[in-house]
């Protein structure tokens, strides 16, 4: 996986590369991100 | 950040057979999220982002996927930016318009709808109680009250410092990461400056703050003789009545320890008569007391400067006062996150449209202290927590109908009252239209102990109602 340097993509409607970030997408219908901790 | 072990453990633990990626060093947090977890991002095949939200807004993340499940991919629309119902009002400021504000929001605004409360501070001070701290007729833990409380409602408290509104990109950045927001409710008060007036914070104690009131009760129990000013440094300033409380309550209170014959009080201020958005009668009124009580008067003294090695307070037209222990009004200015914004008007604060409270700005108001209000006298409204309660019900009104497809009619009717602490246990209250023309048309009522017991009922059912 690869971090693109400054990306923002906080806004709906942002399209973000996920090719490049190497996002599990292709072939799917879309991709969930939960970012959370543990504790 | 998780680290690729305890992913997997958790991975092998709840067996589950998704990928999970690993964010040890957050690149993605940053670049998905504005600080705050849980955080929840759909991604579109095609790379689109079609949700994103901190925590889980269950309607909001159903109708994303819906859609992505609906339409084929190769033509499906651009999902617009924001589900209205899903969406979110941030509140700036947790003293009375920001509070209200937020209730009555998260009351009215259909399910799903956010609002955010952000403060720098994790409680709100009812203020009209600081002038019962001043005579030691309060502690402050009576009248604080922790914001989060705000949460057990549903509304978000975001502790921060506010340090830019970035109004184009409708994003309020603060200390503690950046705030999306389709509605802005900018409630932040005035910021007093007493660092403006050089020699205050050496012979003077400031009048709106609990600690200044803390000072100030000591200071009066430790009097024996001398005088005792009080003094508004400019115009405006928030609550017209306080000064003269806090004159009326300081005569009291050296009347009630005996020192009253030892003891000059004088009150100094810029305008022409107390209360001068209202009616002449008004002021008048409380003229007649403030004499009928042996406090010296002194309208239209334009303050200068003060002079701490001999305790003097000078006018510009050279009247000079000595005094032994002075109660100030400092001056009052927009908060610097307001000054440095497209919001601030000529009159150094944010107008307001008298009835809706809108900005410059669509979807961004501004109520309570920050904003001018114009009468139609083209006097302003006088600054105090009896009109940011009432315009913050009306914005909440107003964004709540439009959440909701409806045109609002809700608006602010620039009716409002106060109550003036005469001490002894005693008030008196003035009330009415401020946008009747040409004047406002106010009255008042006869001064006695049931409308002090009025003030404290008031107090204790604000405190208890709305945190």
């Amino acid at each position: 996986m690869k971090v693109l340097e400054g990306l923002r993509a906080i806004e709906p409607g942002t399209i973000v590369p996920v090719g490049e970030l190497g996002l599990p997408v292709a072939g799917t219908k879309g991709l969930l991100l939960v970012f959370w901790k543990s504790t | 950040m998780e680290t690729e072990e305890s992913c997997r453990a958790w991975r092998e633990e709840f067996r589950l057979d998704f990928p999970v990626i690993p964010d040890a060093e957050g690149d993605l947090f940053r670049a998905f999220t504005n600080g705050w977890v849980p955080w929840s991002v759909l991604i579109g095949p095609d790379g689109r982002v079609v949700f994103s939200e901190n925590e889980f807004d269950e309607e909001g993340f159903s109708a994303a996927i819906r859609q992505l499940y609906q339409e084929p991919t190769a033509t499906k629309p651009a999902i617009r930016p924001r589900v209205q119902s899903a969406g979110r009002t941030v509140i700036l400021g947790g003293g009375t318009g920001g509070l209200v504000a937020a209730r009555e929001l998260q009351r009215r605004a259909p399910a799903g709808h956010r609002v955010v409360l952000v403060d720098r501070s994790a409680d709100h001070v009812y203020q009209p109680s600081l002038l019962w701290q001043m005579v030691g007729q309060r502690r402050p833990e009576q009248f604080r009250r922790p914001l989060h409380r705000l949460e057990r409602k549903g509304i978000k408290f975001h502790q921060a410092d506010v340090e830019e509104l970035d109004l184009d990109s409708q994003i309020v950045r603060t200390t503690a990461g950046d705030l999306e927001y389709d509605s802005l409710v900018v409630s932040l008060g005035a910021q007093l400056a007493p660092e403006s007036v050089p020699g205050f914070d050496q012979i003077a104690y400031n009048l709106y703050t609990s600690e200044g009131c803390a000072q100030i009760h000591s200071a009066l129990e430790a009097l024996r003789e001398g005088a005792i000013g009080i003094l508004i440094t400019s115009m405006p300033f928030k609550c017209p009545a306080a000064p003269y409380e806090a004159a009326f309550l300081a005569e009291s209170f050296v009347r009630q320890a005996g020192i009253r014959r030892n003891v000059e009080i004088h009150l100094f201020t810029p305008e022409h008569t107390p209360m001068p958005v209202a009616p002449a009668a008004l002021g008048e009124s409380i003229a007649d007391m403030l004499a009928a009580r042996g406090i010296n008067y002194h309208p239209l003294f334009t303050f200068s400067e003060l002079r701490p090695e001999t305790k003097e307070v000078v006018a510009s037209d050279g009247r000079t006062h000595k005094v032994d222990l002075l109660i100030g009004v400092p001056p009052h200015q927009a908060p610097e996150v307001v000054r440095a914004s497209p919001l601030l008007g000529v009159s150094g604060f944010v107008h307001s449209d008298a009835r809706t409270l809108q900005t410059n700005r669509p979807g961004v108001f501004a109520i309570g202290d920050v904003a001018t209000v114009r009468l139609p006298s083209d006097k302003a409204l006088p600054k105090a927590g009896v009109f940011a309660h009432a315009e913050a019900k009306a914005v909440a009104a107003q964004i709540a109908d439009e959440l909701e497809g409806k045109t609002s009619g809700a608006s602010f009717d620039g009716k409002g009252y106060c109550w003036v602490e005469l001490g002894d246990g005693r008030a008196s209250w003035a009330g009415g239209d401020f946008y009747a023309d040409p004047e406002p048309r106010l009255k008042m009522r006869r001064p006695g102990r049931p409308l002090h017991w009025g003030k404290i009922a008031f107090e204790q059912w604000w405190l208890r109602h709305w945190l």
